[in-house]
């Protein structure tokens, strides 16, 4: 059974999302510190999950998990002062660990509690030695310091997390109502913020459609994906489709020359009584329309991204969509799967004739990067027309 | 990454050795405006000998293209690997930055 304390302290300590990461720098040279500082052979930053201690950052002894009733510092995070042992063999709690009895024979053990932004007890900093020892009160302090250090940067990690979730507000979250259709969208940065986005908006008898992808990933390309879904989400209220997205490349081609920027984009509006679709493809290229029997029509066209060439113009082109037909487009972080973008349009195809539903789709698809953190962003948005 | 300028006739051959990524953009991107400045607005990227192009060297690429066309010239690439060819063709790019072989082939008309 789990504490409600305990719950809260699990939950802080997932959203931290630092369970299973690689080693990194930024911790590495806190230990390594730490280490120097005291004259210890062993220290470690580890993070107390519900049944195990995973090691962020260890220096002089092994990374992998211990069970959580094995290691001391599963203690050390029952209160919020440091825990110093200076003679575990003394210690009637750690007297017969195995630790202290058999291999590598610890005698000194002192653990600082790391806090989560929310004040959780999600793990300690620790340093080790085989010989017993003493730790002054400035030493206690010195650990202290090292710890708010460590905290600081779980805390960073932690403002990157809010960051996301404002990232994934800014995407729709929900598909709009529109009889015989089934729509369903996506986004799977392949950081903590990504340069992909997607956006629809429902006006008036019109379905505007945006798939859009700015070169780079993590914070600065999704800087400019912010600032693009804001003019192109304006630009389209008031303007044609052609016209809005001249409007959007020349509002962006400061920024997009300054910081050597350009934006792929599949932009388009579904007249939902005809399944008329108009669109632009602007350097895109991975739209694609999936009839019932399964063929592929490729949404083709010549455009370049925005940012590559000074007041470029896009010219339209049309299609419709037919009952019982999918439009699907999604980013080129998809192609890392498939050894070209005509075998991905077949499995495309595939997907469509076996899935039920939209939403079905875009989970297939996100499902591609979920295995492990994705090369690249991945976004998919899938439009499909009942049958006759 | 390796960077490596010669002039030969009219053009200016920037030859990339090594990885083409997001600490090697900005040094490439300064070479072709110091290049375009020392007035060379016809430049070769000699790809050859680059092992990998990301997006950040893509972005390099065609913010130089935009440079040089602005002083009259132009910036075409040579030796690209298959994989950044793949993806100018995907986004169009190939329409406006040209790839050649060699950059002897990139010069000729030049």
């Amino acid at each position: 059974m789990t504490s409600i304390g305990e719950q809260e302290r699990l939950t802080a300590l997932h959203r931290l999302r630092l369970l299973d990461t690689p080693p990194e720098e930024r911790f590495d040279r806190i230990v390594r510190m730490a280490q120097l500082i005291f004259g210890v052979p062993m220290v470690s930053v580890q993070l107390i999950d519900e049944s195990r201690a995973f090691h962020k950052a260890v220096v002089g002894m092994s990374r992998n998990d211990l069970p959580r009733g094995k290691t001391f510092c599963s203690r050390t995070i029952q209160t919020p002062a440091a825990l110093v042992i200076p003679d575990l063999s003394a210690d009637e709690n750690f007297g017969s660990h195995p630790f202290v009895v058999g291999p590598p024979h610890l005698r000194f053990y002192a653990g600082q509690p790391l806090a989560a932004p929310g004040g959780q007890r999600v793990g300690s900093l620790c340093i080790l030695d085989t010989v017993p020892r003493e730790l002054a009160a400035r030493e206690v302090s010195i650990l202290r310091d090292l710890a708010d250090w460590v905290e600081q940067e779980l805390a960073s990690d932690a403002d990157l997390v809010h960051a996301r979730e404002i990232q994934r507000r800014l995407m729709p979250n929900r598909a709009p109502e529109i009889p015989g259709y089934d729509v369903a969208g996506r986004c799977l940065p392949a950081r903590d913020l990504g340069g992909d986005f997607f956006d629809w908006q429902l006006r008036g008898d019109q379905f505007h459609i945006v798939v859009a992808d700015v070169m780079g990933k993590g914070i600065g390309a999704a800087l400019i994906a912010a600032a693009v879904r804001s003019v192109v989400r304006g630009a389209s209220r008031f303007n044609n489709l052609q016209e809005s997205l001249s409007r959007t490349a020349a509002t962006m081609e400061d920024d997009l020359n300054g910081t050597s920027t350009f934006v792929t984009m599949f932009t388009s509006r579904l007249d939902p009584e005809t399944g008329d679709l108009e669109y632009i493809d602007a350097g895109h290229g991975l739209a694609l329309i999936i009839t019932d029997e399964g063929q592929i029509r490729q949404l083709a066209s010549d455009g370049l991204p925005l940012g590559a060439v000074v007041g470029d113009r896009w010219e339209p082109s049309y299609d419709r969509l037919d009952p019982g037909e999918t439009l699907i487009v999604v980013s080129d972080g998809i192609l890392d799967y498939f050894p070209d973008p005509k075998t991905a349009a077949k499995a495309a195809a595939e997907l469509s004739q076996y899935s039920r539903d939209a939403w079905e789709m875009v989970d297939q698809i996100a499902t591609l990067g979920s295995a492990y953190p994705p090369a690249d962003d991945i976004t998919a948005v899938v439009v499909r027309r009942a049958g006759a | 990454m390796e960077l490596e300028k010669t002039i030969v006739g009219n053009a200016a051959i920037l030859s990339c050795s090594g990885r083409l990524n997001m600490v090697a953009a900005p040094k490439l991107r300064a070479m072709v405006d110091q290049t375009v400045a020392d007035g060379h607005a016809r430049i070769v990227v000699d790809l050859t000998d680059t092992s990998f192009v990301d997006s950040s060297g893509l972005g390099a690429l065609i913010g130089g293209l935009k440079v040089t066309r602005q002083a009259g010239g132009d910036l075409r690439i040579a030796g690209a690997p298959e994989q950044v060819t793949t993806v100018l063709q995907l986004t169009n790019l190939d329409r406006v930055l040209k790839s050649h072989s060699t950059p002897a082939d990139a010069t000729r008309d030049w």
